[in-house]
């Protein structure tokens, strides 16, 4: 589903020029669950934001679906991302000013999904993730672990065929953090496929597969059984 | 505590300029008003006796309608000063006219009035030359202005005791220099000239049935009014039995604003104007300080840090709102700094708009406590709210992560703001547009007549003894199609005149009558339609018992308006020989009031000349003069087109419709700086959540939607705020005239789309910069 090759990316600041991905290659299947570790500044949001298509790189090929994408234009990267993937962050990123279900409502409105399918499949992740009960609390009174289910029904709502999650547990406590960790498997295991960058070795156990990172290259692939 | 102010200032550049800004150009518009307005209520304050001054005003009743006229008769004045106790003084005066001077042979027109000599002590003129008891005591003095001894003998020293020939007949030999008249002096002349001179040559004036003069009073202080009113129309009524005329003594410190009457009471007038503007003045100050307030608080959340901090270390909430409201007062006089480069910037332009002669003098006290005061306002004003709203924080609320919530009490309340800012807006494009368009049907509004290429000059007597000679001159000059005599300019015919009779004449009926002298020739020359008869004989002197009428009178006349019939007043009696269509004089938003020519070129002293359209007006009108000259080489050449005077007759409502575009483009501008700031504020205060949105797949076009719609929706509720108020104050604007345009609903519809459409551009610099930002950017660290 992924593949990239001698990807690079450079952040060029007036005195400094930081070589945040140096030619980075691999490759992710479809279905695959895989987690991006390495020492902090290593380059793995950065990565992650280039595959989840909020970012190009400087160099290289990524290919998605067998797609030369590295060189999409905005719209065509916005277009793309908003069918086919979903992103969870480290810290929620819900919109204060929108309920829970608004929140989740939200990838559908700009697919352009009507209403009442709207209102169904929003139900339906709200259920799966259970947090139903709360659909119309503002975030701020929803414990973390609940917001970062909130996330992640908002990431699956489109049903994206990947999903990309950078440290989806680092505000979480550990009964939390494994609540999200059994969600992500779940939703692994019905098909799609996971990218997910972390810190924690036990979350990491959750994958199928570690890519560890050193300033900005892949220094080993595990595999896990 | 200035010092912090500045560099908090130097620290939020952008903010600060915004601020700076909109403040200076509100205080920059409303000191410019307040500039007008001082010198509106300051009229004739230069007076010495000014408390004491009056002018008597005759109410005089026609046809159960009562007016007020500023014109009394001669023995008056004289009359009153021997026989009505309390009075001091008294004083005739001409109406203001233009004499021809020539001096070394050098003709050159000049205004000025024939007066009594306590004219000179009354209005207490000050002498640079001469003495003020002995400066009219001949009948061949003459009192010149400074202006006008420059403008002759180049200075005011050399003018004492030089003769000058008035009118190119008799020698008058200046007997003082006095000072201008002020700007805003109701009794502005170049020149006086001993009244008795004006006896001499206009024997009316000894007569109590011709109100033709002013007569000014100096009443002792403290007199009773009411016994002069009285003893005043007594007078009269004596002197002339039929009258039924009152006259009463109206006071100079309401000469200026409050000249108007109706029916015969007080009815106001400029001073409306005063009040209104003087009104908006004020509001457009508010609007530059709601930017502040609005400004400010928005950027609360910035600070709220700092207050919380301060709070904690035991900072008392009075030292905050001092703080805060010494930034404010800090911002406020920079303003003030800054609009004073303004004001001198476009006091030119400002002046030529208003026609007036504002200065600003930063030595004179009033102005300079004008500025202070509108500084200290300004600074209250736009510091009060965001002062006790910023120190009213909680330290612990804000330091556990204060947010300016989108629905706190603090932004309905900018919102409140923004709306009554754009709400004062819209209603000022309404007004604008609607005056502008009432001016302009007027203006295009059929006056019975051509009024282009057509001049009027004024003329002398040996002009009209040879009219017939000139005329066939100037036709034969090939420029001119026709030339004819009349008595004024006439699109203000001056004089009229009651007791007007006819057969079969109801005795409750007594028109007042407008009365035009002229010649043969007057109808072809301005273009009027003969409706039925014939004009004027080119042999005047056979005519000189027909009159022509207008439709308005002969309708009025029933069965006796027609040509053949007669209408008569006191002993004389005139055949009507023609009727005209209704043109319009005096008045071009109402209907012609009823209309009598008569053809006596004798008492004509304005040639109407219609030119041949062309091209180059210019040399027609030099053929003309050349011809004219040949004529009377004493006098200069002095004509007006009359187009041009019909606009001239506009400038009230189109300076009220300058005035009101004006104030809407900077209530306008003012509203959208601070709509752009507080847009700023929004992108930044909402960019974690654009970005989450752009994460989820918001184009760019979503985005900027988004973030102009809750301000696209304040402006939309401004505009139903702004429609009832506007149609309101319209309606009520436009009842003040017969011919006027209805109201149409478009006007309402794009004064609110010109509205949004400014806002909406104002918004999308900030909303279309925070749409196409990198999510990436705005959701790192967060
Ligand atoms: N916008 C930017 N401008 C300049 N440098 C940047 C920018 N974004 C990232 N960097 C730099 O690029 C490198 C990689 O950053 P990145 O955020 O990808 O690291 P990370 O692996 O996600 O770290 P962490 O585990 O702490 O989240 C770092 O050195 C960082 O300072
Ligand atoms: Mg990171």
């Amino acid at each position: 589903m992924i593949k990239i090759t001698d990807l690079e990316k450079v952040y060029r600041t007036e005195e400094v020029e930081t070589v945040a991905l140096n030619k980075l290659s691999f490759e992710v299947k479809h279905g695959e669950f895989v987690a991006v570790m390495g020492p902090s500044g290593c380059g793995k949001s950065t990565l992650l934001n280039i595959l989840g298509l909020l970012d190009d790189p400087d160099a290289g090929s990524f290919l998605f679906n067998d797609i030369e994408v590295a060189h999409f234009n905005e719209r065509k990267r916005a277009d793309l991302r908003k069918h086919n993937i979903g992103f969870v962050f480290q810290s929620f990123n819900l919109i204060d000013e929108l309920t829970v279900f608004e929140n989740a409502e939200l990838p559908l409105i700009y697919t352009g999904v009507k209403a009442a399918e709207r209102k169904k499949r929003v139900e339906e992740v709200l259920e799966k993730v259970q947090i139903m009960h709360r659909r119309n609390h503002y975030p701020q009174q929803l414990s973390g672990g609940q917001q970062q289910r909130v996330a992640v029904a908002r990431a699956v709502v489109n049903k994206p065929k990947l999903i990309l999650a950078d440290e989806p547990t680092g505000n979480l406590d550990s009964s939390n953090g494994n609540e999200v960790m059994q969600l992500l498997t779940e939703l692994n295991e019905q098909g799609t496929t996971i990218i997910m960058v972390t810190h924690s070795e036990h979350d990491a156990r959750y994958s199928h597969r570690i890519i560890r990172m050193l300033d900005g290259q892949t220094v080993t692939e595990n595999i896990m059984i | 505590m200035f010092t912090k102010a500045f560099r908090r200032l130097l620290s939020n550049k952008t903010f600060s300029l915004l601020n700076i800004l909109g403040l200076a150009t509100g205080i920059t518009c409303s000191a410019l008003i307040f500039l007008w307005v001082e010198d509106e209520v300051t009229y004739n304050n230069h007076f010495t006796h000014k408390n004491q001054l009056y002018s008597v005003l005759e109410n005089q009743t026609y046809n159960g309608v009562t007016s007020t006229f500023w014109s009394t008769p001669g023995p008056l004045s004289p009359a009153v000063q021997s026989s009505v106790p309390g009075i001091q003084n008294t004083a005739r005066m001409t109406w203001a006219d233009k004499q021809n001077f020539s001096y070394n042979n050098n003709p050159i027109y000049q205004r000025g009035a024939y007066v009594d000599p306590a004219f000179l002590s009354m209005f207490s003129l000050t002498f640079l030359k001469g003495n003020p008891a002995a400066a009219l005591t001949q009948p061949n003095s003459l009192v010149v202005t400074r202006e006008m001894a420059t403008t002759i003998f180049g200075n005011t020293e050399d003018a004492m005791g030089k003769s000058v020939k008035v009118n190119n007949s008799e020698l008058f030999t200046v007997t003082a220099v006095v000072e201008n008249q002020p700007y805003n002096s109701s009794v502005r002349f170049q020149w006086l000239l001993p009244f008795a001179a004006y006896e001499k040559n206009n024997p009316w004036v000894k007569t109590w049935g011709n109100n033709g003069l002013q007569t000014f009073i100096q009443l002792a202080p403290g007199a009773n009014t009411n016994a002069v009113n009285k003893q005043l129309t007594q007078l009269i009524r004596t002197s002339e039995p039929e009258s039924k005329d009152e006259a009463f003594v109206f006071p100079m410190s309401q000469w200026r604003l409050y000249s108007y009457f109706n029916n015969g009471k007080p009815a106001g007038g400029r001073i409306k104007d005063v009040r209104l503007f003087a009104g908006i003045a004020w509001v457009i100050l508010f609007i530059a300080c709601i930017n502040f307030m609005n400004l400010s608080t928005a950027r609360s959340e910035k600070r709220a840090r700092e207050v919380g901090v301060r709070k904690v270390i035991g900072a008392q909430k009075l030292r905050l709102i001092l703080q805060f409201g010494g930034e404010s007062m800090f911002m406020s006089f920079l303003s003030v700094v800054l609009s004073i480069g303004l004001i001198y910037l476009f006091l030119p332009a400002f002046n030529s708009l208003v026609q007036k002669h504002l200065s600003l003098s930063l030595i004179q006290p009033v102005h300079l406590a004008g500025l202070l005061s509108i500084g200290l306002i300004c600074g209250i004003v736009a510091g009060s709210y965001p002062a006790l709203y910023l120190s009213s924080f909680k330290p612990i609320q804000v330091l556990k992560g204060f947010r300016d919530r989108q629905n706190s009490s603090a932004s309905w309340f900018r919102k409140g703001l923004v709306v009554f800012q754009f709400s004062i807006s819209i209603i000022l494009i309404i007004c604008t547009t609607i005056v502008y368009r009432q001016v302009e049907h007027t203006r295009n509004r059929q006056l019975g007549f051509d009024k282009e290429n057509l001049i009027y000059a004024k003329l002398e007597k040996n002009v009209q003894e040879h009219f017939s000679v000139v005329r066939d001159e100037l036709v034969r000059s090939g420029v001119v199609t026709d030339a004819a005599l009349c008595n004024q300019n006439m699109l203000e015919v001056g004089s009229n005149g009651a007791g007007f009779e006819w057969q079969g004449k109801d005795p409750s009926v007594n028109p007042l009558v407008s009365l035009i002298a002229t010649g043969p020739h007057l109808l072809n020359t301005m273009g009027f339609q003969l409706e039925s008869g014939r004009d004027f004989y080119t042999d005047a002197k056979a005519d000189s018992a027909s009159v022509i009428i207008n439709r308005r009178l002969a309708n009025m006349m029933g069965k006796e308006g027609q040509v053949g019939h007669y209408i008569k007043r006191a002993k004389e009696q005139y055949l009507i020989t023609g009727i005209v269509n209704d043109f319009l004089y005096n008045d071009m938003y109402s209907k012609p009031a009823p209309l009598i020519m008569f053809c006596m070129p004798q008492l004509t002293e304005v040639l109407m000349i219609r030119l041949k359209p062309s091209d180059n007006l210019i040399s027609a009108v030099g053929k003309v003069e050349t011809i004219i000259k040949k004529y009377q080489p004493e006098y200069p050449f002095e004509y007006n087109f009359t187009d041009q005077s019909f606009n001239t007759m506009f400038f009230n409502e189109q300076f009220t419709g300058k005035l009101a575009s004006l104030f809407a483009a900077l209530a306008i501008l003012i509203s959208c700086l601070g709509l752009f700031g507080l847009s700023a504020f929004s992108a930044e205060q909402r960019k974690k959540e654009i970005g989450i949105r752009k994460v989820l797949g918001a184009t760019v076009s979503n985005v900027t939607a988004l973030l102009s719609k809750e301000f696209m929706a304040l402006v939309l509720v401004s505009s139903i705020i702004a429609f009832p108020v506007a149609w309101w104050l319209m309606h009520n604007w436009l009842q003040n005239y017969e011919y006027r345009i209805s109201i149409s609903w478009w006007i309402f519809l794009l004064a609110g789309i010109t509205a949004m459409l400014i806002a909406l551009i104002t918004i999308s610099f900030q909303s279309i910069r925070a749409a196409i930002s990198n999510p990436v950017k705005s959701l790192r660290n967060t």
